[in-house]
């Protein structure tokens, strides 16, 4: 039996990862033409005040920005399978694969981070709501799910600096110099994911409560830990499990904002610079990853179904 | 297992932690170390291809260059202790101090100058600023077109000895564009073992600083070269915050995380009147002028001298200096501004004469028929768009001129900049990399010029900047171009608005610090204490 579902499991997992592929090499079509679409370049940018007609030219053919938009596109992809993304347009002779190396930890970290917490504090706070339901504590708690939604995350960036970091003085204003430094940026990244998954919770289990089995083993005379812990989150925890995939791509987003307000040289403020400068082979990497990553994070959601409810056959 | 309780006593110890262990920021070391802004990261350490502000003030610091000038343009030694020129100033010889060394230990010969020129004039080289600063060196039109790889006019006499022959045409301001930070020299052997990353390493220099370490978008370290040849810096440690919001900064120096940073305009009010700054608030003067560009061959009214004076007599500077800026920038009333030597203080600009632009304007014939303008925003800086919004005011007020202010990303605002055929008018800024007036004449009003963006044409311009880069004395030049000049403001080339300053907060314990009006590279830091 069990070794069917795995089986099963495996099928299901390799048709999914089989359509990521075409997924991606869209998404690759999509963000190289939408580079190269958008006015400016990167030897403008490069050459700045300094620019010359000849010194132009050369450098676009060191680039490779003379040979045709077909040719471009061929040398890109065949790169991005082997993981080569090729060198920064910006920057001479700094090879992608090293930027990723140096920044991309860095953002995983801050998003796994902002993830986990969200999805513990999120789920407490869910839990705390459904069996207070209608309490103060419930109340209070749907009043700061609103506000946590509302308020734009750069806001809240300021307000934290304002407070912790210049008047308090109790963390870091900007930059990674050591764990502290995480704290804010996390609490940023993390609020509104929270918020979402306290509501989703609340309201699942809400539902679940509802339910007969529900009653069943109250009136059995189960204890309320154990119907809660057992019952109840175990059937609610679809929806939770999918919103916390969402999350993870919310955060990736807001990492783009975040990076920049807090000074933290991750793989999202690499990206932004990478657009304003319009280094292209930056921008494709930079896009490319995260695309990737989002894919992956929701097909683990999707396979993860199936360890919460046993019902779920592929 | 952890219980319930564990969790909670585990929350409680990590959040204690915290607020015990302060800022997270490391004490105050014992090594002296002075912390700057930084705006943006590198984009190379290249000096021969740096053309922003982080490149330019990385290679200030780790390359020694033939000459230096100080904050007023005057020229002194650096890497050359004399030179003499001869050939009716067209053959100029240095005298290289044999004391200087690379921070490798090997010392500094002439072959190592002639090596680091002719790579900036090789066209793969890929240096924008080749043209301005080696221009005029004998052979740089035969090393750019590709026919050979030396440049004929740069010639080693012997190790300590270095000629440079300039071609009689492009002599003027050589000591000027000889020093610049692009041209510091670099010990071959470093960059040809280097590989195509060499730059990154930080190595090949001789400058008074040494990358110690670059943490990419965080922060540079560099370490004073204590054998630097004309006297070591004064702190240990020199430390460049890479810091792009300007908002993030001024946080960062009110935290104590940095010695010195810029107040950005927005901020400038509040800074200024708040008594907690004391006298750590210092401004001085930017070689940086803010003008628009009127564009004829894009806009069909701007053909007409007589439209494009109306435009500029329609401009009240003063006002907008004294009301938009505060008092803070000052009117413009040149195109090059007062720091670059020679500029021509005394320069008569179309005066603002409301009555004078609306008889202009109708003398033209397009009073009333005007198509719709639209003018660019250099979007980099505020004030660019603060000018901006007060000209289109005016001129609706003056000329009854709408207005359309078109605000795009810099990468685009730029690229349509280079075409030179899209802006029918644009709001710009040009800040000096060296205190010449080349920088302004050359590259704005030459019509030659790829850089004159507005399409400005008029021969005797030309050939007055043709006579100044010939001119046998600096006073000769510095004539030429000042006519040049008057007879482009006379045709509303461009209109200048005004100059701009620069505004920075220094911690009181920093002591030597002096600004500088350039755009790129800071004064020299080698002064600099730091006495906590």
């Amino acid at each position: 039996m069990a070794s069917r579902f795995a089986a099963s499991l495996a099928r299901y997992a390799l048709y999914r990862i089989g359509l990521t592929l075409p997924l991606l090499l869209g998404a690759a079509l999509l963000i190289f033409f939408a580079g190269r679409l958008a006015p400016g370049d990167p030897v403008a940018i490069r050459l700045g005040d300094h620019y010359d007609e000849k010194a132009a030219l050369a450098i676009k053919k060191q680039l490779g920005l003379d040979q045709p938009i077909w040719a471009q596109f061929v040398r890109y992809i065949t790169g991005a399978v082997r993981g080569d993304f090729g060198e920064s347009f910006i920057s001479p002779g700094r090879r992608i694969s090293g930027i990723v190396r140096q920044t991309l930890p860095l953002s995983l970290r801050l998003t796994v981070l902002a993830v986990g917490s969200a999805a513990v504090l999120g789920l407490t706070l869910g839990i705390i709501g459904s069996i207070s339901v209608r309490s103060a504590w419930d109340r209070a708690l749907q009043v700061l799910v609103v506000v946590a939604l509302s308020v734009p995350n750069f806001v809240v960036a300021a307000l934290l600096v304002l407070v912790f970091a210049l008047w308090l003085r109790t963390l870091p204003v900007a930059g990674i110099s050591g764990w502290q430094s995480y704290v804010l940026p996390v609490v940023v990244l993390a609020i509104a994911p929270t918020a979402y998954i306290t509501r989703i919770s609340r309201t699942s289990m809400l539902q679940v409560m509802a339910e007969d089995y529900v009653r069943t083993a109250r009136s059995k005379g189960l204890a309320r830990p154990r119907i809660i812990f057992r019952h109840v989150l175990r059937n609610a925890a679809l929806p939770i499990v999918t919103t916390v995939g969402l999350a993870f791509g919310y955060t990736l987003t807001g990492s783009f904002i975040v990076e920049v307000i807090f000074n933290i040289p991750g793989m999202a403020r690499v990206g932004v610079e990478g657009i304003l400068q319009r280094d292209y082979t930056v921008i494709q990497a930079v896009v490319l990853i995260y695309t990737s990553l989002f894919i992956f994070v929701n097909l683990v959601v999707d396979l993860s179904y199936a360890l919460f409810n046993p019902r779920i056959r592929y | 297992m952890m219980t319930r309780h564990g969790l909670w006593a585990l929350t409680a110890l990590i959040i204690a932690g915290a607020l015990a262990s302060g800022t997270g920021v490391t004490a105050a070391p014992t090594e002296t170390v002075f912390r700057v802004w930084m705006v943006g990261d590198a984009r190379s350490l290249d000096p021969a291809v740096a053309a922003d502000f982080p490149s330019g003030s990385s290679a200030f610091l780790m390359h020694l260059r033939l000459v230096a000038s100080d904050a007023t343009g005057k020229i002194h030694p650096m890497g050359a202790r004399s030179w003499t020129v001869t050939g009716g100033g067209l053959v100029y010889t240095f005298d290289l101090d044999p004391r200087a060394k690379f921070h490798s230990g090997k010392p500094v010969t002439a072959a190592d100058w002639k090596w680091t020129l002719d790579r900036v004039a090789q066209p793969e080289t890929g240096s924008g600023a080749a043209q301005s600063l080696l221009g005029g060196i004998i052979g740089f039109g035969a090393v750019r077109g590709g026919a050979t790889r030396s440049l004929a006019g740069v010639r080693v006499v012997n190790p300590t000895t270095l000629q440079i022959a300039l071609d009689p045409d492009g002599r003027g301001g050589f000591l000027n564009r000889i020093g610049s930070y692009q041209l510091g020299v670099l010990n071959r052997e470093e960059v040809e073992a280097g590989g195509r990353d060499w730059a990154d390493k930080g190595v090949a220099g001789a400058g008074p600083f040494k990358l110690a370490r670059w943490e990419r978008n965080v922060k540079f370290v560099f370490a004073a070269n204590k054998d630097y040849f004309l006297g070591a810096p004064k702190v240990d440690t020199l430390e460049l915050v890479i810091a792009p919001s300007a908002v993030t900064r001024l946080n960062l120096y009110d935290a104590g995380q940095l010695d010195l940073t810029d107040v950005p305009l927005a901020d400038f009010r509040r800074v200024s009147g708040d008594s907690q700054y004391g006298n750590q608030l210092k401004i001085f003067p930017r070689a940086q002028s803010l003008f628009l560009g009127l564009n004829g061959p894009v806009y069909e009214p701007f053909r007409d001298i007589r439209v494009r004076r109306a435009f500029a007599q329609a401009v009240d500077r003063e006002r907008i200096a004294r009301t938009v800026f505060l008092g803070f920038y000052a009117p413009a009333y040149g195109i090059a501004p007062p720091q670059i030597a020679g500029a021509d203080k005394n320069l008569k600009v179309l005066p603002y004469n409301p009555d004078a632009a609306k008889k202009l304007l109708a003398e033209s014939g397009w009073a009333g028929r005007m198509p719709p303008l639209e003018m660019a925003i250099n979007p980099a800086a505020p004030d660019y768009q603060m000018v901006a919004e007060a000209v289109a005011a005016m001129w609706k007020e003056t000329l009854g001129i709408d207005v359309r202010l078109q605000r795009q990303e810099f990468a685009a605002y730029r690229a349509a900049l280079n075409r030179r055929n899209v802006f029918p008018s644009f709001m710009q800024g040009w800040t000096a990399t060296l205190l010449d007036f080349s920088i302004y004449l050359d590259q704005l009003l030459d019509s030659r010029s790829g850089l004159n963006f507005a399409n400005y044409k008029n021969a005797d311009v030309d050939k007055l900047i043709d006579q100044a880069n010939s001119a046998r004395s600096e006073s000769e030049r510095e004539g030429f171009y000042r006519q040049a000049e008057q007879i482009a403001m006379n045709d509303a080339a461009l209109v200048p608005v005004v100059f701009t300053r620069w505004a920075v907060l220094v911690k009181p314990y920093v002591r030597g610090f002096e600004g500088s009006p350039l755009s790129l590279g800071w004064t020299d830091l080698n002064g600099i204490e730091v006495r906590r």
